[in-house]
């Protein structure tokens, strides 16, 4: 048989483009910026960017991990919040800060692998069971604080894990750049990451494939959960304080990197780069529009036109990458 | 041909769905290097005999034996871990994922990153043996990440069976593997199936296509109403003797 050719793939700058086209509007949106917004540039509020984009990348991360086994998160920011509550409500019993961090990440591991257990055993459509894990979990915050802020000179063994710096960089993005490497990692080098993919992509066939899928899709769960758990630990640490909804700013922020992201490197997939390069995008459209003097609700009104947009884009132009949950 | 035993047989088997008998006392056995054809019209049993030989449901009677030993599959792993995979109708590939990650999946390569405590995919290997794979039906695609969407429907075939390679299987189900094709994509899948032959595979395949089973099987059996009336070598037979043989139900 002779020599065939794929059919159908795209010329080279249409392909360049697909791959790194909302990438480089990313860029030039930032550079925009640089360049018209006052004091966007100064080193404090570059550092600013930089660690907002932190909080919101890593916990990005966990709904795509979430996403690459096909199942949509809608409760990590609730779970984050109820997380940095109980980390807070631990140290203002005096805990030690060990025992507020390991009570952090055991709420989001349990409320992720409720998640998992939820949508695989019980057969409750994810959308579904997220909804409602994020209402338990948002009542229990309350419940906790009695709807007032946790609020103190909380120890430095605590706080610094957020404030502090390792060999002259922030404690923040190394967390970031640790959490990232590991996705990436797990995602791209691992069977586990190649099994969680095959799950999300083509449950039936995968399983025919002697994927244990349903394991994969708790896991993806699982690590959403654990992702809220240190997104929270992160934001408690450099506020030192704690309060129900604290992470609710983020809810919309983090399905926009993550969405934003599918439109990049990867098109139509759940990506690490591209999730982390939309949320460092997005803090900077916040904050810039900031600067510029636009009114705070403008910040709502961009992120949902691109959370339309980015589903759009990745089903209609880029044929091939179809949106599905 | 008859001294040699055959590589496996169904005895008696039999499946029953509630009242509705799909599968009554059929008797099978299927040669080394057979390419053994199953007819009959809709709602005869062959997909539930495929499934039953498959492992995706378990008879309710009789026995199925390979290579001498009886074998109890409980799912489609367990036939595959023996050697018999299937191909199903919709192929079961992720058409997003690459030529390589679908004939991997689930058995990825991988090696060594950490001493013996972490392994990480072996991308290139895997991309390699894929194309291998490929070039061992006849057919070569120029990129292993091209994703399966992106094939044609013939590319697809060959695709699918290569995962059945990956997994050593020497049995191959294949249920209608030319229902959504062209002229075209057919021949291909013909040749494809030919290609197995050659190389000492055996294939079951159903098709309600004449034309299809006279030019590429070596036997046919033909069901009706749950039970095998006539099982023949294909010898030369035209195909409008065949769907004669189907309709009479082997008279
Ligand atoms: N899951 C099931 N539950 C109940 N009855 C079933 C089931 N699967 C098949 N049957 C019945 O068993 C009989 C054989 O069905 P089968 O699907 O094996 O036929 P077939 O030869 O593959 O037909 P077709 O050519 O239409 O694919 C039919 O009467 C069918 O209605
Ligand atoms: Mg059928």
């Amino acid at each position: 048989m002779s020599r065939q050719p794929a059919a159908g793939s795209p010329p080279r700058i249409a392909a360049i483009l697909q791959r790194y086209g909302t990438a480089l509007a990313g860029a030039g949106v930032i550079t925009f910026f640089l360049v018209m917004a006052p004091n966007f540039s100064s080193p404090g509020n570059l550092l600013n960017i930089v660690k907002e984009t932190s909080f919101l990348a890593i916990l990005a991360l966990g709904f795509a991990l979430a996403l690459t086994v096909s199942e949509l998160d809608l409760s990590i920011a609730d779970i984050a919040s109820l997380a940095a509550v109980t980390a807070g409500w631990c140290i203002q019993a005096g805990q030690s800060p060990g025992i507020a961090v390991a009570a952090a990440l055991a709420i989001g591991t349990a409320l992720g692998a409720a998640n998992g257990f939820g949508v695989t055993v019980l057969k409750v459509p994810s959308l579904i069971m997220t909804l409602g894990t994020a209402a338990i979990a948002k009542g229990i915050s309350f419940y906790i604080t009695q709807g007032v802020a946790f609020v103190g000179r909380w120890p430095e063994g605590f706080t610094g894990i957020a404030r502090g710096a390792t060999f002259g960089v922030s404690n923040l993005i190394w967390s970031l750049v640790l959490v990232g490497i590991f996705c990436l990692f797990l995602m791209k080098s691992t069977q586990t990451g190649a099994h969680m993919t095959a799950t999300g992509e083509a449950e039936e066939a995968a399983r025919l494939a002697g994927i244990a899928t349903k394991s994969m899709k708790r896991l993806g769960m699982i690590l959403a959960g654990v992702l809220a758990g240190i997104t929270a630990i992160l934001l408690a640490a450099n506020l030192s304080s704690a309060a129900p909804n604290m992470a609710g700013d983020f809810f919309l922020y983090a399905i926009a990197a993550v969405l934003l992201g599918m439109t990049m490197f990867e098109p139509g997939h759940p990506n690490v780069p591209g999730t982390v390069l939309s949320a460092l995008v997005l803090k900077s459209l916040g904050n810039g529009l900031v600067l510029l003097g636009a009114p705070y609700y403008a910040q709502d009104i961009v992120l949902g036109a691109v959370i339309i947009g980015s589903v759009a884009l990745s089903a209609g132009f880029m044929q091939n990458a179809a949106f599905k949950v | 041909m008859t001294e040699v035993s055959p590589l496996f047989s169904l005895r008696d088997v039999s499946k029953r769905y509630g009242a509705v008998e799909a599968l009554t006392g059929v008797d099978l056995d299927v040669y080394s290097g057979d390419v053994i054809a199953i007819c009959g019209d809709n709602g005869a049993g062959k997909s539930t005999l495929i499934k039953v030989l498959s492992g995706a449901e378990i008879a309710s009677g009789g026995e199925i034996m390979l290579a001498g030993r009886r074998m109890h599959f409980r799912s489609p792993q367990d036939a595959l871990a023996q050697g018999v995979a299937t191909i199903y109708q919709d192929l079961a590939l992720a058409p997003r994922l690459s030529i390589t990650a679908n004939i991997f999946m689930g058995a990825e390569l991988t090696r060594p990153l950490l001493g013996r405590f972490l392994r990480v995919l072996d991308k290139a290997r895997m991309a390699k043996q894929a194309e291998a794979y490929l070039k061992r039906l006849a057919v070569s695609i120029d990129d292993m990440s091209t994703p399966v969407e992106r094939l044609s429907g013939g590319q697809r075939q060959a695709v699918a069976i290569s995962r059945a390679l990956r997994w050593n299987a020497n049995v191959i189900i294949m249920d209608e593997p030319t229902a959504a094709l062209g002229v075209r994509e057919t021949a291909m899948v013909l040749d494809l199936i030919r290609r197995l032959r050659e190389t000492r595979h055996t294939v079951v395949l159903i098709s309600h296509n004449m034309a299809d089973v006279v030019a590429v099987a070596t036997r046919v059996a033909i069901l009706k109403s749950g039970r095998k009336v006539f099982d023949t070598p294909i010898d030369g037979m035209s195909a409008g003797r065949l769907a004669g043989l189907i309709m009479s139900g082997g008279q």
